[in-house]
């Protein structure tokens, strides 16, 4: 399928639209291979389209979809679409201004492709699992974890006359090893291109949590902590959804709400969503054909800014825009949300550097299960994995069992006192639904008070 | 469609590859509504081929949205191509027999959802978004509907060939109160997308929305201005949403045989139980009393076959608090040594390849009567119920969960409320203090939509039966 005829199916689709409207053909093709005990276990091949009609009546959107391109089902989903934004408006009208009109110069599309990627050759899959289980072997250690390659484009056309293109790629690796007395290690990479993660480096760099020491366990209580990048990104996408969302902000409901203009964090803490950053998953457009514009998020330490699609702008009045954020066609009624975070790094070099004024303390690798307790206070809890060490004297010196952390994320940003030099793409490599590749870009990270309220059994 | 699976399974089936095609016909539609609009509104449709093909060990999928015989052809293709491409690294135990899966099933749907006009169904929400505007504190009201319909056919190289069809219903209401630097949730029947199970629009209107809507919203704002849960060892009741959510982490996942056998360390995890502790492993007290039952009508979980063509059924997971069994798959049920698969093997649709997932997961009902009854008993302690939050390490051992509400428990009649509850243990541990369950009559099935699992990711619908339980000397406290 070329985007000429991806184009021209979303021409076709609008032709059988009445009313205002909004048609975004999605196309997937994707590649993932899971392995695990050294073997692999599961490997899925897709190849999906999507039509999805928004039709727009007295400030309603309404979808519809069809996975069929032919006239009759487009003709179906148009009229679906129509009738649901029909019923809606007759209940009262909604808020949302209308569709974006068409931008005067439009990004160029492609800015996160990379053709041999697109390929989604099954032989480099099957290279890149040979080379992870063959360190893992070397490791003496088990191997689990997934390779994963994904091309998306699509192409919206809106009766407003806006018409938008993207095409992305993605590729992701997960290594975790689990060593012969039970310790695991963990490491992960993301990129644009396949050939942009060297599955080796990455295997070694799980292989290099790998100790036969035996863990010790840390009692509950506030502990300097060592993040590295994964961790720290974790929080940062939970961040997001809390903290920097234009609706529930406007509504009250955010971290941020009243709190624009005031220090939240450490002096040196700036947080962007860049959706044109080369170390990122780069797009070009949102869900709505808008632009995707860089947006401050966090200036150093001070909170400077929340991101909005067409309808949380709306509902926050004040001549505000659409940042180009939606998720959804229309505005989502959950709000819009970054995608391309990047925390700029600091001045420490590394990971032993951070770890080198802390007296007793932890460095963790990764976080597991995490989940909001509290969305105001940004309150999340959740357990440290694959990697949890005791920093004792400046120095990594022993394994500990893994933690339970309930803690807020904003007073973890706030009690920052150091950053690496070096940020990285992170991404856990979860694509639910229509595949969105996402992650964010950021170093390590020292803070203080970092509140362990349990610790893994045995 | 079927006959065209089952030819292309047939052209496959000389060529020493097992292989199974699947289509799926999905239709979804809902309704949201926010403080006192409809806030969205959608009907999709989806309609695809999948065909998995196994080959040394491992499982290979290709699908595509082309539900054509060409397509069925392609996807056979690509997927045996791809099983083959990859490492051989494993021995394969092969997959236990059963019986070719044939003939036609259908759940339960009195009334089409899909049937009912949006306007009735935003009336309906609407009406019920109206009744939580009274509280001054109140600043957000939501409310939603959804309907699933799926139709799929099922053939395999071993002869299988049948179909089935789902109708499944969702419906909930939800006040978000702030006061006193506090942003507290209520909601009715459950976070949202609300009370789900299988059928058609008669769960929606027997949910009486409405009627529940006034005391959500009181709920909210009061617990703005409520104390702190307090902490310590507590006697502690949960309601039965808590109870249906305490089952599925704890019981359920770390029950996957998958996970059991190390499959699933690198995104799900792994088990904190071994394969090798069916029939010896004490989970927990006597009063524990767990089954995994896809033939439970109204179930989330329930069917005629799994999505590899093993008949549905029902399976005794704990009785008297020791382990009895598991829940499998064909290829780990064989692995294990099991003498026959559980029948829990299910996909996502037509994009995602069938993995191992729960049916039903339930408690049993036990001997405490009612709630009242047991309340009475209880004397002094804590009520929780309707989760807010969860986490649980990757082994399914150490939790910790939050809740929307909680309830002193004094004299045994409920008290005031307290806000932000939360409580954790491990597994065992908490299980072992469990010393009473309430009665068939407080028994429900539960619906969950969102149980992720798989790499892509998949999310499927679950239901678990319970219904309140107590259990001694749990650590409370406040979020």
């Amino acid at each position: 399928v070329t985007r000429a005829e991806l184009e021209a199916l979303a021409e076709r689709a609008l032709g059988h639209c009445e009313g205002e409207a909004q048609v975004t053909v999605h196309h997937e093709r994707s590649l993932a291979t899971r392995y695990a005990r050294s073997a692999p276990t599961q490997a899925t091949e897709l190849d999906a389209l999507t039509v999805r009609v928004t039709a727009v009546c007295d400030g309603h959107p309404a979808h519809a979809s069809t996975t069929r391109p032919h006239d009759d089902d487009l003709r179906a989903a148009a009229h679906r679409a129509r009738a649901a934004a029909e019923a809606a408006a007759r209940a009262g009208p909604g808020v949302l201004p209308g569709l974006p009109g068409p931008v005067a110069s439009s990004p160029p599309a492609g800015h996160g492709w990379d053709p041999e990627t697109a390929r989604l050759d099954p032989g480099r899959a099957a290279r890149v699992l040979g080379t992870v289980l063959d360190a893992a072997a070397t490791a003496d250690a088990r191997a689990a974890g997934v390779w994963t390659a994904g091309a998306v484009r699509i192409a919206i056309a809106s009766s407003t006359g806006l018409r938008a293109y993207d095409e992305v790629t993605d590729a992701f690796l997960k290594v975790l090893l689990e060593g012969p007395r039970g310790r695991s290690g963990y490491a992960a990479a993301a990129a644009v291109a396949a050939a942009g993660i060297d599955p080796a480096a990455t295997a070694a760099q799980a292989a290099s949590k790998l100790t036969d020491a035996e863990p010790v366990e840390l009692p509950p209580g506030e502990y300097p902590v060592v993040l590295e990048a994964d961790a720290v990104g974790e929080l940062l996408r939970q961040l997001a959804a809390h903290a920097f969302n234009g609706l529930a902000h406007v509504e009250g409901r955010g971290a941020l709400a009243g709190r624009l203009g005031t220090r939240v964090a450490a002096l040196g803490v700036d947080l962007s969503d860049v959706p044109a950053h080369p170390a990122t998953l780069p797009r070009a457009i949102d869900a709505e054909g808008v632009p995707k514009q860089s947006v401050a998020l966090l200036r150093d330490g001070v909170a400077e800014g929340v991101v909005h699609d067409t309808r949380s702008a709306a509902v926050a009045g004040d001549e505000a825009r659409s940042t180009g954020h939606a998720i959804e066609p229309g505005g989502s009624p959950d709000g819009p949300g970054p995608t391309n975070l990047v925390l700029g790094g600091g001045e420490v070099p590394g990971v032993a550097a951070l770890a080198a004024p802390v007296e007793r303390g932890l460095l963790v690798t990764r976080l597991w299960y995490v989940n909001t307790v509290d969305p105001k206070r940004t309150l999340l809890t959740g357990m440290t994995r694959d990697g949890t060490f005791l920093i004792e004297d400046g120095r990594v010196t022993r394994p500990l069992r893994d933690v339970r952390f309930t803690d807020e994320v904003l007073r973890i940003l706030a009690a920052t006192g150091g950053l690496g030099s070096t940020p990285v793409l992170t991404s856990e490599g979860e694509l639910y639904g229509e595949r969105f590749a996402y992650g964010a870009v950021c170093p390590p990270l020292r803070a203080e008070g970092f509140r362990v309220t349990g610790s893994a059994p045995r | 469609m079927l006959d065209v699976l089952s030819e292309a399974m047939a052209a496959l089936a000389g060529s020493g590859v097992h292989a199974e095609a699947r289509h799926v016909v999905s239709r979804t539609r809902w309704v949201r509504v926010h403080d006192g609009r409809v806030a969205a509104a959608g009907d999709d449709a989806t309609e695809g081929v999948g065909v998995r093909a196994r080959a040394a060990g491992g499982w290979a999928y290709a699908a595509s949205a082309q539900s054509t015989r060409a397509g069925v052809e392609d996807a056979a293709r690509r997927a045996v191509a791809l099983a083959r491409a990859l490492p051989a690294r494993r021995r394969d135990p092969g997959l236990l027999p059963v019986p070719p899966a044939r003939g036609h099933w259908a759940g339960p749907c009195e009334r089409d959802p899909f049937a009912v006009s949006i306007d009735e169904v935003s009336e309906l929400l609407l009406a019920a978004d109206a009744g939580m505007h009274d509280e001054a504190r109140v600043t957000a009201t939501d409310g939603m509907f959804l309907a699933v319909g799926t139709s799929s056919a099922f053939a395999s190289t071993e002869g299988a060939a049948c179909t089935q069809e789902h109708m499944r219903t969702a419906a909930g209401i939800a006040a978000t109160a702030l006061g006193d630097g506090e942003l507290q949730i209520r909601s009715y029947p459950c976070a949202l997308p609300g009370g789900s199970g299988a059928g058609g629009w008669e769960l929606v209107t027997g949910l009486d929305l409405a009627a529940h809507a006034g005391r959500v919203a009181a709920e909210a704002s009061e617990l703005c201005l409520a104390p702190p849960c307090p902490d310590g060892l507590a006697t502690l009741v949960l309601g039965s949403d808590q109870i249906a959510l305490q089952v599925h982490e704890s019981i359920g996942h770390a029950l996957e045989l998958d996970r059991m056998q190390g499959d699933e360390a690198g995104y799900a995890g792994t088990s904190w139980v071994t394969p090798d502790r069916v029939g010896t492993l004490r989970y927990g007290s006597e009063q524990l009393n767990v089954t995994a039952d896809a033939t439970v009508p109204g179930g989330l979980g329930t069917f005629g076959w799994d999505d590899e063509g093993v008949a549905a059924r029902r399976i005794a997971l704990i009785r008297d608090g020791m382990l009895r069994g598991v829940l499998s798959g064909r290829d780990s049920a064989a692995e294990a040594g099991l003498a026959e698969p559980g029948g829990c093997v299910r996909a996502e649709g037509w994009a995602r390849q069938p993995i191992l997932r729960m049916t039903n997961v339930s408690i049993e009902p036990g001997e405490a009567g009612t709630l009242a009854d047991l309340l009475a008993d209880t004397g002094e302690g804590i009520f929780l119920d309707t989760n807010r939050s969860w986490s649980i390490d990757d082994r399914r051992l150490a939790f910790r969960f939050s809740t929307e509400v909680a309830r002193e428990i004094r004299g045994g009649e409920l008290g005031r409320l307290y806000r932000n509850p939360a409580y954790s243990g491990r597994t065992p541990e908490f299980w072992a203090s469990l010393d009473a369950v309430c009665g068939p009559s407080e028994w429900r099935l539960r619906g969950t939509l969102n149980c992720g699992k798989g790499e892509p990711g998949q999310m499927m619908h679950v239901s678990h039966g319970s219904a309140p339980a107590r259990f001694r000397g749990v650590r409370v406290g406040s979020a």
